[in-house]
């Protein structure tokens, strides 16, 4: 589903931040993307989700060499990867029910085709009582599990997560994975960024270890 | 089995939120720009239809003079232009102005009380045509050589006086609103790329969420598309109302006979309705500028920042 090889990303004329990335993620796995801050996490992430392009070495997302794609291939395979921001990163002026709903409405779909599944995945994720307030009266764990629903909303194949537990209490962050989990279990590709390796111990998802740009773990 | 209780939601929210866009102030940009060019096209109007009314009531008059001639007699000469004047065809009626109306013409330069039976003033026959395409006015000016001091004036230098005079406040009107309308694109660019960059977020996010440019540029668009036609409509309503103050208050502060001849030269600084119909159509141009410039600076925004 990726495959990365020999991959570089430098930013301008600036340094190498990604360096020789080789590996590949299988449909329907768990990786946890870990490191130091600086090691080059978001910058992967970046590359995973198009907003990138690498300045060597070959993406292959979907079986497809992202390099040669054009934007309106590039969104249309963005459409099959979702996204998780540390940051949550909802819209303040919108309900936790219109930020979920945000990926169906810029696709054109009318509110009834999706009015339902909206509300089943907000009671899911524990927010059925929450789907009218807007993000500035959510707390930190509402919040990223509303954000989670907005990037699961579409039924991406990849879904992607930076940092997700980094605004929230180690209680909540261990039940936040584990709600990454249970979308793995549905067939979703998760890969989800975080320094906190405490949190990775209590699963047994392979871990790729960056340091410096460079790769030197991956189990 | 579960049953969802699914709430009835609202209207959706406008993605782009309406206070993020520069609102009042382009509003009221957009307002003046229409008013502007609204009341630049209604003079461009006022000022076509009095010269083309004037020039068509002067078209169809001619006037001969008859000028005093020693060993003439000045009726006998007036009747004899009259006469052939009336004998040309396309001519409806010629008649002579009497003496009295003759002096009183010429009453205003030289002041009232005085005896201008002693002078020997040039007398005018007015000629009013029918037909200004049928009258052979080479013929009749031939004919009048018959008539020692007859001239024949058509009017033709005045006409063509006004023609050029209008011609060039029309030609600079449209001048103004070309101004205007390049103005109002410009400032529209700068209120779009102001909003863009303070709704980074926004574009980031939908982005990331798979939404087209397309789909973004028309967010934007929309809201550009009811500010421009609410800031024109408010513009175009306050230029209606300004020319009805204006006949109103022309109306009033002239005196009646004064008014009367500013009405002849100049009209009745009266829109009508074809005018009114000009200021209405700015409001939906100035709307479509409005939007149409937004989107193509959205959409130079996004393919710069995608």
């Amino acid at each position: 589903m990726i495959e990365f090889e020999d991959v570089g990303l430098r930013y301008g004329h600036g340094p190498e931040i990604l360096r020789d990335l080789t590996f590949t993620v299988e449909p329907g796995s768990f990786h946890f993307l870990t490191g130091p801050s600086g090691s080059g996490k978001t910058s992967l992430l970046k590359l995973l989700l198009l907003s990138l392009k690498p300045t060597r070495g070959t993406v292959r997302l979907f079986g497809q060499d992202v390099s040669g794609l054009d934007q309106d291939a590039l969104l249309r395979m963005r459409r099959h990867i979702g996204i998780v921001f540390q940051e949550f990163r909802l819209l303040d002026h919108l309900t936790t029910y219109e930020n979920v709903a945000l990926p169906l409405r810029v696709l054109g779909q009318p509110e009834s085709a999706y009015r339902a599944n909206v509300t089943e995945l907000l009671e899911w994720v524990g927010l059925g009582e929450r789907m009218d307030a807007h993000p500035a009266l959510l707390s930190g764990g509402e919040k990223q599990r509303a954000a989670i629903a907005r990037a699961v909303i579409g039924r991406p194949d990849i879904l992607l997560a930076d940092e997700p537990t980094g605004n929230v209490d180690p209680d909540l962050s261990l039940r936040l994975v584990t709600l990454f989990a249970e979308l793995n279990k549905m067939g979703t590709t998760i890969i989800l960024a975080t320094h906190e390796l405490p949190l990775l111990d209590n699963f047994s998802f392979p871990r790729m270890l960056l340091r410096d740009g460079e790769i030197v773990i991956h189990d | 089995m579960i049953e969802l209780r699914l709430p009835q939601r609202n209207r959706a929210t406008p993605i782009v939120p309406e206070r993020s866009v520069a609102g009042r102030t382009l509003l009221l940009l957009i307002a003046i720009m229409t008013f502007l060019s609204a009341v630049t096209l209604g003079g461009v109007v006022l000022v076509q239809k009095s010269a083309v009314a004037w020039s068509a009531d002067v078209g169809r008059e001619l006037t001969i003079q008859v000028r005093p001639m020693e060993g003439q007699v000045m009726e006998s000469n007036l009747r004899t232009a009259v006469a052939l004047a009336q004998a040309t065809p396309g001519v409806a009626n010629a008649r002579a102005i009497p003496v009295e109306e003759s002096q009183a013409l010429i009453e205003p330069w030289l002041g009232a009380g005085l005896d201008l039976s002693a002078l020997a003033i040039p007398r005018l026959v007015i000629v009013e045509l029918d037909d200004p395409a049928e009258v052979d006015i080479a013929q009749l000016t031939r004919d009048l050589q018959s008539v020692q001091g007859a001239s024949l004036d058509t009017h033709a230098a005045w006409r063509q006086q006004l023609n050029v005079m209008a011609g060039t406040i029309v030609v600079s009107g449209l001048l103004v609103l070309a101004l205007i309308v390049v103005a109002t694109v410009l400032a529209i660019i700068f209120a779009t790329r102001g909003t863009m960059a303070s709704n980074r977020e926004i574009v980031d996010v939908l982005h990331f969420i798979g939404a087209s440019n397309s789909f973004i540029a028309g967010e934007f668009q929309g809201r550009f598309l009811s500010i421009g036609f609410r800031g024109g409509v408010v513009g175009g309503v306050a230029a209606a109302l300004f020319f009805f103050v204006v006949a109103l208050t022309a109306g009033s502060v002239v005196p009646d006979e004064a008014s009367a001849q500013l009405g002849v030269l100049f009209g009745r600084f009266s829109l009508g309705v074809d005018g009114l119909l000009g200021i209405a159509a700015v409001v939906p141009v100035i709307a479509a500028i409005t939007a149409i410039t937004s989107r193509m600076t959205v959409r130079r925004f996004l393919s710069q920042t995608s």
